[in-house]
């Protein structure tokens, strides 16, 4: 075949515009975008939600549905136009020339249909091999993917794997057929953070091992840093900058690239002495561009009648890898100018324990049977001897992946549920077991939350200003209607939303905003505690800054404790006193966030610590990748949880890990770790996360 | 005074005019369907390119203006049959649409005002982005006007009978001494009744009693759904069997049961009433009481009127002579039920209900794994709440279409009660029961039959229509 001789660049995309038209008017999703993908190159395309990277990748598949259409631009794979391709030929590429693998593993595979005949598929009908002989490479590659007994693994039905597995089934499916491109599209972000890592160990190993060229979509620049060789920033369905990672990261030559790193928490920002930039302003919906820079708006460099005045091209910075920027300024920006931090605080001494936690034990009993009660009572053990004090306007992290009972946490400290066994002290009252509705309204006020999803947080049925005045209903705020209106608006001035959001709708507002007024409700009993689930981890990097910020002003304001439910270890580290890393309903690690990311670790805190992705060029980090999955909560391994996965345990004499569960070790400090690990070897752990001299 | 034509004067001009049309639209629809057989040239992906206009292009353009030549001679004709003077120049169909004045000026007001508005009026203005919907509305909304306008509209009374017009076709004019309007416009039944006044005061009776059961069973509905798909567990099991259990029962069977006298003696329907009535009485009083607990004044005002109010329509409505519920002084009484209508509402809310119920349950188990949900639960909402205005307002979107469709449905099983001469009184003039009544001399004399059942079709098809434009339009946003 001709293709297999050729050596220029595996995907060429030249000026490309899409649109989708909708009744009302042409929207323009991406604009004048170009790229070219070398082979056996990993290109990431960065950007927030919406930014366009993927309508570029859906695009390249020539699979933009009724509405998209190319409106100009060529995209070249191998030297041939897709545009001009017939339907037929487009089918031959898909599949067999270029892979893609989406974000949901589930909804990829089908589910009716074994993982071996789905995968035998694939050179099935493009090559047109026997089923023996496709079987047999089906086996070959599901190996090469590290699954663990793969025959088995092409006999099962895809709900029978975890999230990790299927993944890696649906890599497996686009790697059938060696394609020249491979397509991810956020392959990741469905996962946990230590499977993330394996994940992307996997995929950076088969990309060398098959020389398969990528285009790695993503919103996470960590991610993008660990995976690729070069990487396309895109904002608002343009590509503000391009070129190697090395030139970008560290000699950025555009404005949002810039003020983009300004906002993520990376090693060396702290709350207080150098807090986060966020960006100001909010993302432009497609038909409401500005005209000229569409980041204009929003940059500190803006200069009016220039930047906002016709197309601005993209240009090539001279000394670079292809290195582009979109910017009509980078000539005069000074971009080493030491960041100006507008504030700093002072670091506030957490003052009484509010919050105490003792032993506390919360068992579900699940039935077999629950209709009829037969079988065996199976017992799932959400948290186990959970014990730990917070402080007045203290932030205390809770770490820790799916499954590991944090939520359940949740659930009984609010009261949702009642705890099986031990103590909750609010403010040396018993709670534990007191069901909400049971509980007094000022203890009810007084322990809030903000929820994970800002898009499920506000009834969307509901004004932003009504369902404020329901919770101070709730909580007995304010004599009469006026005085809780007046309430309202004051809540709205506190999470600097504008008092014209009371008679919106939640559908007018961004997901940061929706945020904000779930903060906003969540402080309107005058809350001293609360459970912050997640708060920022749904919403796009600019945001997060802001939201972050927010929480922490109101915190130093009213003395709030602050306890912060995240699987993100920078943000943790950011902003957290104190962390508290839990596995498998277990309290592994608890300690002051430093005592917590220095050597001694709990071994899973270590490759907790490794595996979250950090967009800094000059952090060096251990390489430590977990094998396998979460084991289930139904059936926890004996022992101590971590048993299976841990690095550490053949330092432990005697197989003491899976027949005991470890105890409670005391470190300095109140620093405590739950291992059988000796002194002397916890001493001689290495920092996972070491930042290179400058 | 002599027979009327279906046309009147414009039919010379118009009626050629639209056999044309039609023929032209039926051939074109024909090319348009071979030629889609045929695989034209220039099917490409990358949609940059202009598409030619092939043969099926054209033919499709043929249907399109054939289709409309039709719809504007249709349109003439009404337009016609209100301007010219004298039933004979009208025709037939003018004649009608004289008669249906108020309605057609009723629709314009509503039309021109709901698309000026359009954008002020929720998901009821965007219903006017789809035609689909539109065309649904209009159908909807014709019935409802002319049954809001029946007294004007109809011709004759619908029981009174003249011998001479037995079974005569449509456009026949009246025997030359007696009064009133000359012609029965859609002919005469079986009984010498005008058919075009049964259908047009029948729209009434629809229009009374169809949303009217159909709401009654989506309180039942709505009442027990909720709870089952919020606590889950036994209670669920418990109603969910129970549902089944209803619907597993032959429902025309129970139709029969229900008025078998012997069954009416023991009081049964009235029992049934007496529990069904009580269902939006407690839904409302829940509804007001779980949200304004927390501000006695405002709970006082509408607990306590919705009690009042709604307990004494209640008791009057229960409370029914002949019937072992009959307690009220007559004084005190403000209506009765004829026992026809009860068992049309009881079997309405027992065939409908376990159906609303499955709906609301399988969306309260989805809506209740939302945040706001755990939001209003940690900020101690009592469970009711959380049902009635956290849960219910979002899932009103499914609930208004399935409103729409069970109309219709109602409307049918209306007719269907009425063929089986259970339900409404033998003359009643509703749809079911005419049709019933037309079926005997089908073969002879279509048109008694005919009119009706046209007249439920236009009501089913408009619901049906509107329920799909409202379920595309609430999807976008």
């Amino acid at each position: 075949m001709a293709a297999d001789t050729y050596d220029g660049p595996i995907l060429e995309i030249e000026n490309l515009s899409i649109s989708f038209f909708t009744r009302l008017r042409e929207i323009p999703a991406v604009m004048d975008f170009s790229c070219t993908v070398m082979p056996g190159e990993a290109m990431g395309l960065v950007g927030e939600s919406g930014c366009g990277k993927s309508t570029v990748a859906l695009g390249v598949m020539q699979d933009l549905g009724v509405n998209g259409r190319i409106v100009s631009g060529s995209i070249k794979f191998k030297g041939r136009d897709l545009n001009e391709m017939t339907l037929d030929e487009l089918r031959d590429i898909r599949g067999r020339e270029i892979a893609m693998i989406y974000q949901e593993p589930m909804a990829s595979l089908n589910p009716a249909m074994k993982i071996g005949k789905q995968l035998a598929e694939v050179p099935m009908i493009h090559e047109g091999v026997s089923k023996e002989e496709a079987m047999a490479r089906a086996l070959e590659v599901v190996t090469d993917v590290k699954l663990p007994d793969p025959k088995r693994m092409l006999d099962s039905f895809p709900h029978q794997l975890s999230g990790g597995q299927q993944q890696r089934i649906v890599i497996a499916m686009a790697l059938m057929s060696k394609p020249s491109l491979l397509i991810l599209d956020e392959p990741t972000t469905a996962l946990d953070v230590t499977v993330e890592a394996a994940v992307v160990d996997l995929v950076k190993e088969l990309g060398e091992k098959y020389g398969t060229s990528m285009l790695f979509i993503s919103h996470n620049l960590g991610l993008v840093l660990e995976t690729c060789d070069r990487l396309c920033v895109m904002y608002s369905g343009e590509a503000v900058e391009t070129g190697s990672i090395k030139d970008v990261f560290d000699k950025m030559q555009h404005p949002y690239t810039q003020a983009l790193f300004r906002s993520i928490p990376l090693p060396g920002a702290d709350k207080n002495s150098r807090p986060l930039k966020a960006i100001p302003g909010n993302f432009p919906l497609p038909h409401e561009r500005p005209p000229g820079c569409n980041f204009g708006p929003r940059c500190d460099y803006f200069e009016e009648g220039r930047c906002n005045k016709g197309e601005i091209p993209m240009v090539e910075v001279p000394h670079g890898d292809r290195h582009g920027t979109r910017c009509l300024k980078w000539e005069e920006i000074d971009w080493d100018a030491p960041l100006v931090v507008d504030q700093t605080h002072e670091k506030k001494e957490p003052g009484d324990v509010v919050l105490k936690m003792e032993d506390l034990k919360k068992y579900y009993e699940v039935n077999a049977n629950a209709l009829f009660g037969g079988g065996d009572a199976k017992v799932v053990k959400a948290n186990e001897t959970l014990s730990f004090e917070a402080r007045e306007s203290e932030t205390l992290a809770i770490v820790g992946e799916s499954g590991c009972g944090k939520s359940t946490f949740a659930k009984v400290l609010m009261g949702l549920e009642t705890a099986t066994e031990g103590k909750i002290l609010l403010y040396n009252q018993d709670i534990q077991d007191t069901p909400i509705q049971k509980r007094q309204t000022d203890t009810v006020s007084s322990v809030q939350m903000v929820f994970q999803n800002p898009f499920d947080t506000l009834n969307p049925s509901m004004t932003v200003g009504r369902q404020i005045i329901r919770a101070l209903e709730i909580f007995g705020e304010g004599a009469n209607d006026a005085e809780r209106e007046q309430k309202m608006l004051s809540l709205l001035d506190l999470v600097k939303l504008p008092r014209a959001f009371a008679e919106r709708m939640p559908r007018q507002l961004s997901g940061g905003q929706k945020q904000r007024v779930g903060i906003a409700r969540a402080f309107a009993g005058g809350a001293k505690i609360v459970v912050a689930d997640e708060p920022v981890s749904a919403l796009d990097v600019s945001v997060q800054a802001a939201v972050t910020d927010l929480l922490m002003e109101i915190q130093r304001e009213n003395k709030t404790t602050l306890l912060f439910i995240s699987h993100d270890l920078s943000i943790v580290r950011y902003l957290s006193d104190r962390v508290m890393v839990m596995y498998l309903g277990h309290v592994v690690e608890l300690g002051t966030t430093d005592q917590v990311f220095a050597p001694p670790y709990h071994p899973y805190t270590e490759a907790l610590l490794s595996a979250v992705p950090i967009a800094d060029t000059s952090v060096e980090k251990q390489h430590i990748v977990l094998e396998g999955d979460i084991p289930s909560a139904m059936n926890p391994p004996p022992g101590c949880p971590f048993q299976t996965r841990c690095r550490w345990k053949s330092d432990v004499p005697g197989g003491l890990c899976e027949k005991e569960v470890p105890p409670v070790k005391k470190l300095s400090n109140g620093h405590q770790i739950k291992c059988h690990l000796a002194d002397d070897i916890l001493e001689r752990m290495e920092p996972v996360i070491k930042i290179a001299a400058e | 005074m002599e027979q009327l034509t279906w046309t009147g004067t414009l039919g010379p001009v118009l009626n050629p005019l639209i056999m044309a049309a039609a023929a032209v639209f039926a051939l074109g629809v024909v090319a348009q369907f071979l030629l889609s057989l045929v695989p034209s040239g220039n099917v490409r992906v990358g949609s940059m390119l202009a598409q030619n206009k092939g043969p099926a292009d054209y033919a499709g353009m043929a249907v399109k203006y054939s289709f409309g030549v039709i719809l504007l001679a249709i349109i003439a004709f009404m337009v016609g049959g209100i301007l010219l003077p004298g039933p004979e120049a009208k025709g037939i169909i003018g004649a009608m649409s004289a008669r249906l004045l108020p309605v057609w000026v009723g629709m314009i007001v509503i039309f021109a005002a709901s698309i000026m508005y359009k954008r002020k009026l929720g998901l009821y203005g965007k219903l006017f982005d789809s035609p689909i919907g539109m065309v649904g509305f209009a159908l909807v909304l014709f019935w409802v006007l002319t049954a809001l306008f029946a007294d004007m509209i109809v011709t004759h009374d619908p029981l009174s009978q003249i011998a001479a017009m037995k079974n005569k076709v449509p456009g026949t004019p009246m025997p030359a001494d007696t009064e009133g309007y000359g012609w029965y416009l859609l002919g005469g039944d079986n009984l010498a009744r005008d058919v075009f006044s049964r259908m047009i005061a029948g729209s009434t009776i629809v229009m009374q009693i169809a949303p009217l059961a159909t709401l009654f069973a989506f309180m039942v509905g709505i009442t027990l759904g909720l709870p089952a798909g919020y606590y889950g567990g036994a209670l669920d099991t418990f109603l969910s069997f129970l549902a089944n259990l209803i619907l597993a029962f032959p429902v025309i069977l129970l139709f029969y049961l229900l008025v078998t006298p012997e069954i009416v003696e023991t009081g049964l329907p009235s029992y049934m009433a007496a529990v069904l009535f009580l269902f939006p009485i407690v839904f409302l009083v829940v509804l007001f009481n779980s949200r304004y607990y927390v501000q006695p004044a405002k709970q006082r005002l509408f607990v306590g009127g919705t009690i009042l109010i709604g307990g004494y329509l209640y008791l009057s409505m229960i409370s029914q002579p002949g019937t072992p519920l009959h307690f009220f002084p007559d004084g005190l009484d403000l209506f009765n039920i004829p026992g026809g209508i009860l068992i049309v509402f009881v079997s309405v809310v027992f065939v409908n209900s376990p159906t609303v119920f499955r709906i609301v349950r399988g969306l309260a188990l989805d809506i209740q794994t939302r945040d706001y949900v755990a939001a209003a639960q940690t900020r101690g909402e009592g469970p009711w709440y959380i049902m009635l205005w956290e849960i219910l307002p979002n899932a009103r979107g499914p609930l208004i279409v399935d409103f729409c469709l069970r109309i219709g449905y109602t409307t049918i099983l209306l007719g269907t009660l009425g063929f089986f001469g259970l339900g409404l009184p033998p003359e009643s003039p509703d749809w079911g029961s005419t049709i019933n009544d037309g079926r005997k001399l089908l073969s002879i004399y279509p048109h008694p039959a005919i009119a009706p059942a046209l007249a439920l079709m236009s009501l089913v098809l408009g619901l049906n229509l509107l329920a799909d434009g409202l379920r595309e339009e609430s999807l976008k946003d």
